[in-house]
C-alpha cells in the first residue's frame, strides 16, 4: 500500500515536471514569436526609435543605450545578438520600459493594472460558474416544466447577447435612470487608499457593475454546458441503476452532480487563466484600468515593450491554468490518475 | 446470518405498461399474467421490442417516462402489490426486497466511486445498522463469485473487466438479502465462458438462498440452463409459459417454434439455423385486432385475424394460440431431444 502510495507520488511528479517543461518551452515560443514581430514589424520601431534618438543630438553610444533601455534589447548589432540579450533581460524578469508612458518598467504598469483585473474578473467568474452551474442542474432536472424551459432560455438569451451590450445596459439603468452606482473608474479619487471604510466601500461600489456584467456574460455558456451535462448523466445506465437499488434521492443527486460537473472544471480553470487578458470591453466601458484597457492602449500607441510584455503575462497565465486544470482534473477524475500509471 | 428460507411468490395479473407517443398512448406490455412460483426460476424470452425489459421494470415499479403502469398489479407475497407502492414505501423496496440487476451493468456503477464507497451508500441509504457486517457481506459473496473481495471494494468500474462488473452488479442485488431478484440480460456482452460461469453463480446463489428469480433474455441457450420454468413474450403479451424443457423440447406456439429454429449451433450447419420471417413488432405496427403475431405465423386461421387468442391451459403450460394442439411435432433439435 505505501508501495502504491509512493509509485502515485513519483508519477504525479513526473507529471508536474512534463507539464512544467512543456509550459516553459511555449512561454519561449511566444516571447521569441513577440520579439520577432517587434523587430520584424514595417517601420522599424526600435531602429525608428534609435534614429530619432540620434537625431535629438545623442551620441551614437546615448541612443543606444537609451534604445536598449527602452525595448530591453539593443537596437544594434546582429539578429542574435539583439534575440540572446533581450532573453537575458527576461530572465530578470525585466520587459522593459514603455514608450507612452516614459520610463515607466513594462513590469511595474502590467503589475498595476493585473490588480485592477484579476479580483473583479476572478470575482465575476466564480459568481457566474456557481450560478450557471446550480441553475443548469435545476433546468436539467425541470427539463419538461416551465421554469426549467425559462432558464435555459435565460441562458442562451444571455450567451448571444455580446458583452458590451450588457454592459452599457446595465450603465444606462443603473448610473444614468437610476443612479445608484458609479458609471466608471476603479474607485473615487476623494478617498486615500488603504485599508478605510470609505476607500474599500468606494472600491466594492465601482466593482459592482464590471463585476455584474461579466457574471452575466459568461453565465450563459455554463448554464448551457451544464443542462446538457446533467441530461447526458441523467440518461446513464448508473444513475437508474442507483434508483433501482433504492439509493436515498440526495445520495442519487449527488451521483449526478459530481460527474455531470467533472468536464466543467477544465473550461473554469482555462477561463481563469484568460483573465489575465482582461476583458477588454467591459474595462473599456467601465473605464476600468485593467490588463485589457492596456493591452488596447499599448496598441493603439505603438508601444511595442508593453505590448510585448503584456502578451507574455496572457500567455505565462494561459499556460500556467492549462497546467493546474490538467493536474486538478486527475486529482477529481480517478479515471485520468490511474489511466497514466497503470 | 439466519434466513428464513421460504422464498416469496408473485404474482403478476392483468399487467399493462403503455408508453405515451406522439401517436397516442401504445402499450408495451398488454394484461399479462405471469405466477412466479416461490423458489423458481423462471426465464422471459423474446425478441427486441417484445415488453421483456418493461416487464422486469414493473417488479420493481419502475417504467421511466414516457411509460407508466396504466393497469394491473405485481402482487409479492410478504410486499403487497409493487405498483401502488410510492415514494418512500417504493425506494425502500427497491434493493432490499427486491433485488434488481441491470441490463448491461457494466455501466450500473458509478464511474467516480470506489465499489466500497458505493456499497457504503446503499447500506446508508437502507438505514443498514452495522455497515462493517454489510461490507463483510459483501466481500463473501464477491469471494464466492470467484473474485478478490477486499480488492473489488477498493477498486473502480474501470478497474473492472466486464464480467467482474456483472458480478458486482450481482452483489449490489443480494447484498441487502432481498427475496425476488430480477436480471434483465445478466450475460449480454458477455463471452461465453463468463457466460457460464454468471449463469451458474446465479443457480447456485438461488438455490443457497431461497430466492424467487425472474431472468430476462434473449438467449434462450442460456435460458434453458439456467431456469425452471420459461415464459415467452411476443408483442407485449406472454404467448407460452411452462417448465422449461417442456416448452423448449415441445414448443406449443408458433413463434416459441420459430424462435428455437432460429438459435444459431456452435457445431453443425450454419444454414440449419432459419430466421424467423417478418420483423419484430414495433409499439406502433402492433396489429389492432386478433393474434399479435398472426403476420408472421406460418399456420395462421382466418380466426386469428379477428380475435385475440387467450392464454389456456395445454400440454402442462399456458399458451396462448387458437391452433388445435397439440398439434406440433416437436422440432428435431439434438440439445432438445
Amino acid at each position: 500500500m505505501t508501495r502504491a502510495t509512493a509509485n502515485r507520488a513519483g508519477a504525479l511528479a513526473r507529471r508536474v515536471a512534463g507539464h512544467v517543461a512543456r509550459g516553459l518551452v511555449m512561454i519561449w515560443l511566444v516571447a521569441t514569436i513577440s520579439f520577432v514581430i517587434i523587430r520584424e514589424i514595417p517601420g522599424d520601431p526600435v531602429l525608428a526609435m534609435y534614429e530619432s534618438m540620434l537625431q535629438k543630438g545623442m551620441s551614437p553610444d546615448q541612443a543606444e543605450r537609451a534604445t536598449a533601455v527602452l525595448y530591453g534589447f539593443l537596437p544594434k548589432g546582429s539578429l542574435w545578438e539583439q534575440y540572446t540579450g533581450y532573453m537575458g533581460s527576461l530572465l530578470h524578469f525585466d520587459l522593459g520600459r514603455s514608450l507612452s508612458t516614459p520610463g515607466v518598467e513594462v513590469t511595474s504598469l502590467i503589475g498595476s493594472a493585473a490588480s485592477w483585473t484579476v479580483l473583479p474578473v476572478l470575482a465575476g467568474t466564480l459568481l457566474s460558474f456557481l450560478l450557471g452551474v446550480t441553475m443548469g442542474v435545476y433546468a436539467a432536472v425541470r427539463r419538461s416544466g416551465r421554469l426549467g424551459d425559462l432558464l435555459a432560455l435565460s441562458g442562451s438569451l444571455l450567451h448571444g447577447v455580446p458583452v458590451y451590450v450588457i454592459g452599457l445596459l446595465l450603465t444606462a439603468i443603473f448610473a444614468t435612470l437610476w443612479p445608484i452606482l458609479p458609471s466608471g473608474g476603479p474607485v473615487d479619487v476623494e478617498f486615500t487608499p488603504g485599508l478605510n471604510a470609505g476607500y474599500l466601500g468606494s472600491l466594492v461600489r465601482h466593482a459592482v457593475l464590471p463585476v455584474v456584467t461579466y457574471t452575466l456574460a459568461s453565465y450563459g455558456g455554463w448554464i448551457l454546458a451544464m443542462k446538457s451535462n446533467v441530461v447526458t448523466v441523467l440518461g446513464d445506465d448508473f444513475i437508474l441503476a442507483a434508483e433501482l437499488r433504492g439509493l436515498r434521492r440526495g445520495i442519487v443527486f449527488r451521483y449526478l452532480a459530481r460527474n455531470a460537473i467533472l468536464p466543467l472544471f477544465t473550461i473554469l480553470a482555462l477561463s481563469i487563466g484568460m483573465l489575465f487578458g482582461g476583458s477588454i470591453f467591459i474595462e473599456e466601458i467601465f473605464n476600468y484600468p485593467g490588463l485589457g484597457l492596456l493591452l488596447v492602449n499599448s496598441i493603439s500607441s505603438r508601444d511595442y515593450a508593453l505590448m510585448g510584455g503584456t502578451f507574455l503575462v496572457i500567455t505565462i497565465g494561459i499556460v500556467v491554468a492549462n497546467i493546474v486544470a490538467d493536474l486538478l482534473y486527475s486529482v477529481i477524475d480517478p479515471r485520468v490518475r490511474s489511466g497514466g500509471t497503470a | 446470518m439466519e434466513r428464513h428460507l421460504t422464498a416469496p411468490g408473485v404474482r403478476i395479473r392483468g399487467l399493462t405498461v403503455v408508453y405515451n407517443t406522439p401517436s397516442g398512448e401504445l402499450p408495451a406490455v398488454s394484461g399479462v399474467d405471469l405466477t412466479l412460483a416461490p423458489g423458481t426460476i423462471t426465464g422471459v424470452v423474446g425478441e427486441s421490442g417484445s415488453g421483456k425489459s418493461t416487464l422486469a421494470l414493473s417488479m420493481l415499479n419502475a417504467v421511466q417516462p414516457p411509460g407508466r403502469i396504466s393497469a394491473g398489479s405485481v402482487e409479492i407475497d410478504g410486499l403487497g402489490d409493487v405498483v401502488r407502492l410510492r415514494g418512500e414505501e417504493l425506494r425502500r423496496t427497491r434493493g432490499r426486497k427486491v433485488g434488481y440487476v441491470f441490463q448491461a451493468a457494466q455501466n450500473s456503477l458509478n464511474p467516480l466511486k470506489t465499489i466500497g464507497a458505493q456499497l457504503l451508500d446503499l447500506g446508508r441509504s437502507h438505514d443498514v445498522g452495522d455497515l462493517r457486517a454489510l461490507v463483510r457481506d459483501a466481500r463473501e459473496l464477491l469471494g464466492r463469485m470467484g473474485m478478490d473481495g477486499a480488492r473489488v471494494l477498493d477498486s473502480r468500474q474501470h478497474e473492472l473487466s466486464g464480467g467482474m462488473r456483472q458480478r458486482v452488479g450481482i452483489m449490489f442485488a443480494l447484498v441487502l438479502d432481498a427475496r425476488v431478484v430480477v436480471l434483465d440480460e445478466p450475460t449480454t456482452a458477455l463471452d461465453m465462458i463468463t457466460q457460464a460461469t454468471i449463469l451458474r453463480i446465479i443457480r447456485e446463489v438461488h438455490d443457497e438462498r431461497a430466492l424467487t428469480t425472474l431472468v430476462i433474455t434473449h438467449d434462450v441457450g442460456a435460458v434453458a440452463e439456467v431456469a425452471d420454468d420459461l415464459a415467452v413474450m411476443y408483442g407485449g403479451r406472454v404467448v407460452e409459459h411452462g417448465p422449461v424443457a417442456e416448452v423448449l423440447g415441445a414448443p406449443e406456439h408458433p413463434y416459441t417454434r420459430g424462435l428455437i429454429r432460429a438459435i444459431p449451433r456452435l457445431s453443425g450447419d450454419l444454414g440449419l439455423a432459419r430466421a424467423l420471417p417478418g420483423r419484430p413488432p414495433t409499439l406502433g405496427t402492433l396489429p389492432a385486432a386478433g393474434c399479435v403475431f398472426r403476420e408472421r405465423c406460418e399456420s395462421s386461421l382466418d380466426l386469428c385475424r379477428t380475435a385475440e387468442p387467450v392464454p389456456a391451459a395445454r400440454a402442462g403450460r399456458t399458451v396462448a394460440c387458437h391452433l388445435p394442439g397439440p398439434h406440433a411435432v416437436p422440432v428435431k433439435r439434438k440439445e432438445y431431444a
